[in-house]
């Protein structure tokens, strides 16, 4: 690695000390995830924070697809997300928060004002920090970038609304029961779990291919009574 | 394929089933279920040869498919999907469930062609590895799994735009060839199959093993083998949790023989943890190649509802001599949506693009790009080193460059083509032409490498490969390795049916090796 660039790398390691080690001030208590109202699982209040303010800057609200990278959710999916991935991918990928909240002490972003992390500047500012990462010239501040945008978008497009939205929500797709379904229980349980009997079994003949009248799958339709059952 | 009789499910374990240590014995263990071990137990089964294949996830019922790709990833692939190589950082994903890659995968089935095949010959000094001495066992996997050519009825839009680009270019294409039965253009493979027409080895091969008498433990981590004077003796590990992997029971298997189906990454990882079995060569871990895939998506002036459609549905061989290969491509929303650049409204207004896209993908043989697989200090994760050359991304770049033109001459409006250093969006045919004049470097491009190979290569010299052409490590005789691991070098084309038709070959030289019964009629 170049000199400017071990430099730059303890620097950033040096920030990403500081900040974890002042985690939490200067943050407002976050809702919590979801209507189901759970305490957050793995986000800390910096975290939510800085994720919304990103998704935010990445999803503003309205235009082509109505929901916000916030109202979408983003910040609840990471947290789930998080939940399910290994530890040390886990801490990883919230350093990577950390870093791009703080990084603005390194790399200001143009009209700077003082010392700002990310989530406490303007609308205008946050997109310029964010196209420093996306346009530097160094692989790695690009990769960061990268990285962060792909966290977003999964969670901004995991949200049922942005999806109908796209018109790329997932189809119902009936269950075809087929030998194996017999024999594989549902993971972590025992054969006693499995719904199926012999009876259930796919008679073979032809099922048509999907189409636009496919009906959505129903975790994906519009619970509102006025979208008709949220057919496509 | 089934053969009328149901699989027996007493001879299936899964997590629950567990409740203190296991111990088994058998003629063979195989270690892994993805297609090449599923292939290699059933057909060592129907050999008459008591087979245990023991795999570390587990089971996928049509009630675990999670469609939220990303959360998919988490439940069915290594490091939740985001493994990534050192040196140049590309992602690179390995399943863990039953059936693995087979599970998660597109389904193509192409052969290698006769000159990949020769040019194996040759640098590997093998004598019976020609499309001829395979075509048999080709023949015999592709029957069983199903294979044949993707129908219009499923093509969905997006697939066949690919078909006119290259019609309008003068490239010859065809429909892809699959191994499903009854697809309904979900565009879902990534996430596993809903329809069950999908005929991964969870579906197919591995309940005909069961049913010719193999027994199946999953939700099984094998950590070593078990060796004593220059034999294997068996394999032993630890029952893990499905998801989590948290490790309970120990599990130990005495064997006659061992085949190794842990896969690319797994395999000299597995070797190496077992007191550098069988690499007298040193070659265990080496040798390491990838096919890197670039991608660019055009949009097109009507809707395309690329939702629908067979995942991946039409191909060009075309430039296999020229070291690469051109599909048409989909996957989830969240995944696709990695590649569309830009943020704010500008983002919004190009997601909002999708539904009037397609995209479509090149896969480059990159033989000059190398890299290792080393067993880290503590778990069975590998540390993946591995380098893009130079010479190999002026082939990407060629391969983007045709994909743009194809793009063009289907229609498109613009042309997404993700490469850093070139315009997030192409209007005309002509600005493609940066990708050929101008040198791009690894870290420029958008890649990923899902077909890995060439960590325990064949090879005739015991002194430069791990096995010999038929997966018997040269090292050790009753240790056969059948896994996509053994190709010396890149396939050119899709490896899943290459590789199960190399597991089929070694299977049936280590059954004659092991007195099975003569095999059944095909
Ligand atoms: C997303 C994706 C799409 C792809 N699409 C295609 C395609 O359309 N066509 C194609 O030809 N190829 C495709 N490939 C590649 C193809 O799936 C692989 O080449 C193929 O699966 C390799 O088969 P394998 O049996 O060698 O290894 P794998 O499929 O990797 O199977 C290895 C198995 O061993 C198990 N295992 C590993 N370690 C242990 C252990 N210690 N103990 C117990 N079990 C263990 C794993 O869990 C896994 O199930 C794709 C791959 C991916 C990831
Ligand atoms: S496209 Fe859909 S229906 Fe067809 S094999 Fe893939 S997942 Fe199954």
């Amino acid at each position: 690695m170049a000199p400017s660039g071990v430099v730059l790398l303890a620097l950033a390691l040096a920030l990403v000390g500081a900040a974890l080690a002042l985690r939490g001030f200067a943050y407002p208590r976050p809702r919590p995830p979801g209507p189901g109202g759970g305490p957050w699982r793995h986000l800390g209040r910096m975290e939510v924070a800085f994720v919304e303010a990103a998704a935010d800057t990445l999803f503003p609200p309205g235009g082509e697809i109505p929901p916000s990278g916030s109202e979408a959710g983003v910040a609840a999916f990471l947290d789930r997300y998080l939940d399910a991935v290994p530890a040390g991918v886990r801490r990883l990928m919230r350093l990577l928060l950390v870093l791009v909240e703080h990084g603005t002490l390194l790399f200001p972003a143009p009209g700077w004002n003082g010392f700002r992390r990310f989530s406490a500047l303007s609308e205008a500012q946050r997109v310029a920090a964010l196209d420093g990462w996306r346009r530097s010239r160094l692989f790695p501040r690009r990769l960061v970038f990268t990285s962060l945008r792909a966290l977003l978008a999964m969670g901004y497009l995991a949200d049922p609304r942005v999806l109908r939205a796209l018109d790329l929500a997932p189809r119902d797709i009936e269950p075809v029961v087929t030998e194996v379904d017999l024999l594989y229980p549902p993971v972590g349980a025992g054969r006693e779990a499995i719904p199926w009997t012999e009876a259930d079994l796919d008679r073979g003949g032809h099922r048509p291919p999907l189409g636009p009248d496919t009906p959505l799958h129903p975790d994906y339709r519009d619970p509102t009574p006025a979208a008709g059952g949220g057919r496509a | 394929m089934s053969s009328g009789s149901r699989a027996p499910a007493e001879q299936l374990r899964v997590f629950a089933d567990y409740r203190g240590p296991v111990r088994e014995e058998a003629d063979v263990a195989v270690v892994g279920s993805g297609p090449c071990g599923a292939v290699a137990a059933r057909e060592l089964a129907t050999r008459g040869l008591r087979v245990v294949l023991l795999e570390e996830g587990p089971p996928l019922s049509a009630r675990d498919i999670v469609l939220d790709g990303a959360l998919s990833m988490t439940r069915t692939m290594r490091e939740a999907g985001l493994r990534a190589t050192r040196g140049t950082v590309m992602p690179t994903m390995q399943a863990i469930v039953l059936g693995g890659g087979s599970f998660v995968n597109s389904a193509i089935c192409v052969r290698a062609p006769d000159f990949v095949l020769d040019g194996w010959c040759e640098v590997a000094e093998l004598s019976a590895t020609s499309r001829k001495d395979l075509d048999p066992h080709y023949d015999a996997v592709a029957a069983l799994s199903g294979v044949a050519p993707t129908p219009d009825e499923v093509q969905g839009r997006r697939n066949l735009l690919f078909r006119d680009g290259c019609r309008a270019l003068g490239i010859p294409s065809e429909p892809i060839e699959r191994n499903v039965r009854g697809c309904r253009g979900s565009g879902e493979c990534f996430t596993g199959c809903r329809s069950r027409a999908k005929q991964s080895a969870d579906l197919t091969w591995i309940p005909d093993a069961m049913r010719h008498g193999a027994r199946v433990l999953t939700s099984v981590q094998i950590q070593e083998l078990l060796h004593e004077r220059g034999r294997v003796v068996g394999v032993a590990g630890r029952v893990a949790e499905p998801f989590t992997g948290r490790l309970s029971h120990p599990v130990s298997v005495r064997a006659r023989a061992v085949v190794l189906a842990a896969g690319v990454m797994a395999t000299p990882v597995l070797l190496q943890r077992s007191g550098n079995l069988a690499n007298r060569s040193g070659q265990v871990g080496e040798n390491l190649q990838f096919h890197p895939g670039v991608a660019a998506t055009g949009i097109y002036p009507e809707p395309t509802d690329p939702w629908f459609g067979a995942t991946q549905g039409y191909q060009s061989l075309h430039f296999v001599r020229d070291g690469f290969k051109l599909e048409t491509l989909w996957a989830p929303p969240g995944v696709m949506s990695v590649r569309t650049p830009g943020f704010g409204h500008e983002l919004k207004r190009r997601l909002a693009e999708i539904r009037r896209s397609a995209t479509f993908d090149a896969i480059a043989s990159c033989h000059r790009s190398l890299g290792r697989v080393r067993a880290r200090r503590r778990g069975l994760d590998p540390a993946i080193t591995w380098r893009l050359h130079p010479d190999d991304v002026d082939i990407l770049m060629r391969a983007l460059h045709v994909l743009c033109r194809l793009h063009f001459a289907a229609g498109a409006e613009k042309v997404l083509p993700g490469v850093h250093g070139a315009p997030d969006e192409l209007f005309r045919e002509e600005e493609a032409e940066i990708f050929v004049r101008r040198r791009f470097g690894p870290g420029d491009l958008v890649t990923a490498g899902n077909h890995v190979f060439g960590t325990t290569r064949m090879h005739g010299d015991p002194r430069r490969g791990v096995v010999d052409e038929h997966g018997r490590c040269h090292d050790v005789e009753n240790l056969f390795i059948l896994d996509t691991g053994i190709f010396p070098r890149s396939p050119g084309v899709n490896p899943m049916l290459t590789g199960m038709a190399l597991a089929r070959r070694g299977a049936h030289a280590l059954a004659d090796q092991l007195g099975g019964r003569s095999a059944p009629e095909a």
